[in-house]
């Protein structure tokens, strides 16, 4: 499903022509299965939130491919990526990424109206979503008045609506409380389940590094363990 | 992302900086009036002239005045068999006057005048218009000018003058009749030696002529048929009636004497189109005839009009340019606030080129927006000027404007080009800040980095 061969990446950072290069990544391989839970951690600057943002294909490698579903997602410009990722692909923030100008109900369904979906259609999907999310009260509420938890799950809904077969969460409980956590955990653990979608799931957190079916760690910017759950 | 969706998103946008789209689309609306007020002041002359010169005169008439280069430099018959046989000639009309001052009768009232001779077949084709009756079927039968029976006046035989001072008839003498049916008394003279003769034709009234259009022009003519011309001639023996006064110098009798062709003084061709006249004017110009048609006239106001109103519409353009300015920052103001909203988009999939129409949309929303606002206000200002000037500018020089002058007219094409001017600006101004939005980093715009 996902697979990830030689991949390496550097930043460039000062003025242009006078730029210093840091390397973040080097030479990750990384295999991902269908209805797999696989969590990445490792700590601060190692490098895991890069390799989503490159699996996500928001940053673009310094060498290696990225295989998705088989698409050598490495060679897809801007405008290929955004479909592709808008078909494929559902993400989870750890500070939610929710625009704060629209309603709950608008930020879930903005996914079916950037893909063309008729407004009908979008509402009766929207409002399926809110349900299964325990959040059908707070639909027309705005991002401002529901609380970390809530958003999460609004966070959640927008990135399920679509329907995607990999979910890619970037520290998805880092901003919420333990009881919280629990609850968002259990939650991502039913989806796998239920619905056999497939996540990839940066965190620094050991608790939410053990839901994973593998744990892989990321020490200076090279992967170094693989631990299988037990 | 279907375009009903992206309105939605649009209008939604807008609405979060109400003040800042206000004052933007105020902007692009003062921009728009300015150039069609400007522009309609130059359309409101150009039509007022034009009207001024065509009113009373018929687009598809050609006057031929003459011949060049001719030993006879009036216009024959022959010369009007000629016009008749070209193309896209609907009618040749011709008008001659009796060479004399005519004395009309009918019963105990007189008037003076001239008797015109027409050739109605021709001139009901050319659209001759009356006002009461019909044209005349035999030859003695003769339709009056609008005015001619205000020319009219009892005559007892005498001292009183029946006239005012103006010329006009005491009420008193007036004729109050009907004219139609009634039998007219036409007289004409010539001398034999040193003897005035006279000779009175009979003819009856079987029409009054349409009212002339302005308000200035008098019609007290006669208008005869040629037949009756001819008998008038018969009498005095010369071409058009023409009255050889004893003392007439022995040469010019002689001319006189000899002539044999009538001549033709008011001759027009009349186009079946107004898309051929200028053909068969260019056609008899180059046979040398002296000819003008309105069409000619028109060619050359509407070119100095093209060069004004290009020149206002110009000035104009510059207006909403300057607006585009606000435009451009209104749109690049939108781009960095929205940046964090642009960048979750892009995360979650939305294709920059959905993104870079949703701010070209914008753009054009507002523009489209100053341009129908700027458009009412345009037409306000124009019944405005419209209603005002007249009344200041009569005041201010004691000289009454004509009541249907206008200083300013918007006709349907100059909104139009004014939205489509408006367009093309605003889409160019939000340009740059759409392609901008489309360029936003996600990772730095989920960051608030942007």
């Amino acid at each position: 499903m996902i697979e990830v061969k030689g991949l390496s990446h550097q930043f460039k950072i000062g003025k242009k022509g006078k730029e210093t290069i840091i390397p973040v990544l080097e030479g990750i391989n990384l295999k991902v299965d269908y209805g797999e839970i696989v969590t990445v951690v490792g700590r601060s600057g190692s490098g895991k939130s890069t390799l989503l943002n490159l699996i996500s294909g928001y940053i673009q490698p310094t060498e290696g491919e990225i295989f998705i579903d088989d698409h050598n997602v490495t060679s897809f410009n801007e405008s290929k990526w955004a479909d592709f990722r808008l078909h494929n692909l559902g993400f989870i923030f750890q500070s939610f990424q929710l625009i704060l100008s629209m309603t709950a109900f608008e930020n879930v369904e903005l996914a079916l109206t950037l893909k063309g979906v008729h407004e009908k259609e979008r509402k009766t999907q929207t409002e399926k979503l809110f349900k299964k999310v325990g959040l059908e009260k707070f639909m027309d509420h705005y991002p401002s008045e529901l609380s970390g938890g809530q958003q999460q799950r609004v966070s959640i809904a927008r990135a399920l609506i679509l329907n995607p077969p990999i979910i890619l969460a970037d520290e998805p409980t880092g901003s919420l409380d333990s009881d919280t956590e629990d609850e968002l955990l259990d939650f991502i653990k039913q989806l796998n389940h239920e619905m056999g979608i497939t996540f990839l799931i940066i965190t620094h957190d050991e608790k939410v590094a053990k839901i994973g079916d593998r744990i892989i760690e990321i020490v200076d910017g090279a992967l170094v363990e693989e631990e299988y759950a037990s | 992302m279907r375009f009903k969706d992206q309105f939605k998103f649009v209008r939604q946008n807008m609405k979060k900086n109400k003040t800042r789209i206000f004052m933007t689309v105020l902007a692009t609306a003062m921009g728009c009036a300015f150039l069609i007020v400007l522009a309609s002041v130059g359309f409101g002359l150009q039509k007022s002239i034009v009207e001024e010169i065509t009113q009373d005169r018929l687009m598809t008439e050609i006057q031929v005045h003459g011949k060049e280069n001719e030993e006879n430099a009036g216009i024959t018959m022959d010369d009007i068999t000629y016009f008749e046989g070209l193309d896209h000639v609907k009618a040749v009309t011709r008008r001659q006057m009796v060479d004399q001052q005519g004395e009309f009768r009918v019963g105990e009232f007189r008037a003076e005048g001239n008797a015109v001779v027409v050739d109605f077949p021709s001139e009901t084709k050319a659209g001759f218009e009356l006002s009461e009756g019909r044209l005349p079927e035999a030859d003695n039968e003769v339709v009056i000018g609008h005015d001619f029976a205000e020319s009219l006046a009892k005559w007892n035989g005498k001292e009183t003058a029946p006239l005012n001072e103006d010329g006009t008839v005491k009420e008193e003498f007036k004729y109050k009749g009907k004219l139609i049916g009634e039998t007219l008394n036409l007289g004409v003279k010539q001398y034999e030696g040193e003897e005035e003769k006279s000779k009175t034709f009979d003819v009856k009234i079987v029409g009054i002529g349409k009212k002339p259009t302005k308000d200035w022009e008098w019609d007290p003519n006669i208008y005869i048929s040629e037949k009756v011309l001819s008998e008038i001639e018969a009498f005095t023996g010369t071409p058009n009636g023409t009255v050889i006064t004893p003392n007439l110098p022995a040469e010019e009798r002689d001319l006189m004497e000899q002539r044999k062709d009538r001549f033709y003084s008011q001759v027009s061709i009349y186009a079946d189109d107004v898309e051929n006249v200028k053909t068969i004017s260019e056609t008899i110009k180059d046979k040398k005839y002296f000819a003008y048609s309105v069409v000619d006239e028109m060619e050359q106001i509407n070119t100095v009009f093209l060069i004004v109103k290009s020149g206002l519409i110009f000035i104009g353009t510059i207006a909403i340019i300057i607006a585009s300015i606000g435009i451009y920052n209104t749109m690049t103001m939108a781009v960095t606030e929205r940046a964090p909203d642009i960048g979750i988009m892009k995360a979650i999939g939305a294709n920059p080129s959905t993104i870079k129409r949703i701010f070209l949309i914008e753009s054009s929303y507002i523009g489209l927006l100053g341009a129908i606002f700027g458009t009412i206000v345009a037409y306000l200002i124009t019944l405005g000027v419209n209603w005002l000037l007249p009344i200041i500018l009569s005041n201010a020089f004691g000289e009454p404007i004509p009541g249907d002058f206008k200083f300013s007219h918007i006709p349907l094409s100059l909104p139009l080009i004014c939205i489509g001017i408006c367009l093309v600006v605003t889409i160019l101004s939000g340009l740059r800040p759409a392609r901008r939005a489309t360029k936003v980093d996600v990772l730095k715009a989920m960051r608030r980095e942007v």
